[in-house]
């Protein structure tokens, strides 16, 4: 077997590349509903009440300290056992939604579990990099907030918030780059992804080095622009909160 | 619930085939998050050091490889150590040190950064005194920096510890029998109880998480607890005020 071999052939690389394309959609779709989920949850922590506080404590915990994959397993077996038997039958059947120019598809059940098994997972630990983020403002702004007559809530939206979400921001973009590499076991609940594809000409072409090659070198390139992107736009803010 | 499909897989969900075949299970999960842990802690206080004290053209080479197994996901580095070790090696490699090859390449790939960052944290004037003892570079290196530096990374070692615990699960995708392969195995045979063994198998990785989650942070408040007792003794004993001593990265009280 030769490490590089012929090149591989156009209709294989149209699988890797369609591959990405899922990755790169599932990785967006999570990113943006679980750093809306996980802000909110993080907020409604620090405006809670107590019990608000450890219901949401203990769901993060969880979340966190469980391997996603298994996480993923319960998304595809177990919840799909637990719902009323025509719900799983509709989920499973293919619905077209017709929308004028263009007809929408309804997911497939295993790109529905991943994407809520990696939004939740992506969401506990934005959260918790939100709340990091709270901590690292100094007592002191919301104290003087208060001392200017602004409520509780008012003090935390207008003067603690803007400045946590600054400090949280790289930790949160770098939850972004572990979504887009965690997509990848979503391969184990059958999500044609990108890892999913790299097998699967692997196994079709024996050209182990190019399938296994070009996944890769996809990874570090998106993993690469969003790093550059995040910090970028982090860079921005900064310049915009001096002048 | 029927709890029943747990009580009567419960040795091979915590033994695998063990006694009369190959060991798995939880018992494999703990295996293989026990070496990759060993592995990793090596790989990253040896990749750490020289991240800390290497310059130039040494450092970006660095940089940029330990670039590359943190951007890479895990599953990949796993499909690439199945291909590339034997070819490597010339013998078959067993499922297992692929695996174990690959977490303590991810692994020691993040702890190299706590590494670094432990050994930057230690004050300028650490390194002034050992160098004006007569002390070379390494010699204050292992003498005066690492003892105490070693405190302040404790818990990054089990926070990542607690991370391999999680990861070894993707020893699924080469067919390991670890804890998440075997719950698919028994989950494959019953069919009809996947609630119950998913929601199980959870639960047992939960518990060693938390548990070591808990430890990393009482480790933590041993170190602050250190570092606040030693910072103040050798500065109000020369009368020296010390400087350039910021707080560790990890230290921000969460």
């Amino acid at each position: 077997m030769s490490l590089f071999g012929d090149l591989l052939a156009p209709r294989y690389l149209v699988w890797l590349l369609q591959g990405f394309g899922v990755t790169l959609a599932l990785s967006a779709a999570v990113c943006f509903v679980g750093t809306a989920l996980g802000l909110a949850a993080c907020c409604l922590r620090e405006i809670g009440g107590p019990a608000a506080r450890r219901v949401l404590a203990a769901f993060v915990g969880l979340l966190r300290n469980t391997p996603l994959l298994v996480q993923l397993f319960v998304w595809y077996f177990a919840v799909a056992a637990l719902l009323p038997s025509d719900v799983t039958a509709w989920l499973n059947t293919p619905h077209l939604l017709d929308l004028g120019p263009t007809t929408l598809r309804w997911p497939a059940y295993e790109t529905l579990a991943g994407f809520v098994g990696l939004t939740l997972y992506a969401a506990a630990y934005i959260a918790e990099e939100g709340r990091a983020g709270i901590n690292g403002v100094r007592a002191g702004q919301r104290e003087a907030a208060l001392a200017l007559g602004l409520t509780p809530v008012q003090a935390f939206r207008h003067i603690v918030l803007p400045q946590a979400l600054r400090v949280a921001w790289l930790p949160i973009v770098g939850q972004y780059l572990n979504t887009i590499k965690n997509t990848s076991l979503t391969m184990t609940i059958g999500l044609a992804e990108l890892s999913y594809a790299s097998r699967q000409v692997e196994t079709e072409t024996f050209q182990t080095f190019q399938a296994f090659g070009i996944a890769t070198l996809l990874y570090i390139g998106a993993v690469a622009l969003v790093e550059a992107a995040g910090q970028a736009l982090a860079r921005r803010a900064a310049a915009g909160s001096r002048a | 619930m029927n709890l029943a499909v747990i009580t009567d897989n419960l040795g091979y969900l915590l033994l695998g085939a063990w006694p009369d075949g190959p060991i798995g299970g939880l018992a494999l999960t703990l295996i293989l998050s026990g070496l990759s842990g060993l592995a990793s802690a090596a790989l990253g206080l040896v990749l750490g050091i020289e991240l800390a004290m290497s310059a130039g053209v040494v450092r970006r080479a660095l940089v940029l490889g330990l670039g590359f197994f943190r951007a890479i996901p895990i599953v990949m580095l796993i499909f690439w150590s199945y291909f590339l070790l034997p070819i490597l090696f010339g013998v078959s490699v067993p499922e297992i040190g692929t695996v174990v090859t690959a977490l303590s390449l991810v692994g020691g790939a993040y702890l190299a950064y706590g590494v670094a960052a432990g050994i930057e944290s230690i004050g300028p004037g650490q390194w002034a005194a050992g160098l004006a003892l007569g002390f070379g570079r390494w010699q204050v290196l292992r003498v005066i920096i690492l003892p105490q530096a070693m405190r302040a990374m404790a818990p990054s070692f089990v926070n990542q510890w607690t991370a391999l615990i999680k990861d070894t699960s993707l020893a699924y995708v080469i067919g390991v029998p670890e804890l998440s392969f075997v719950a698919t195995q028994v989950n494959n045979r019953a069919m009809v109880y996947p609630a119950e063994i998913f929601l199980f198998v959870g639960a047992v990785y939960g518990a060693l998480c938390l548990a070591l989650d808990r430890l990393a942070a009482a480790l933590a408040q041993g170190a602050q607890w250190a570092s606040r007792r030693n910072r103040g003794q050798p500065a109000s004993h020369l009368g020296v005020p010390d400087r350039g001593r910021g707080a560790p990265p990890w230290s921000t009280e969460v």
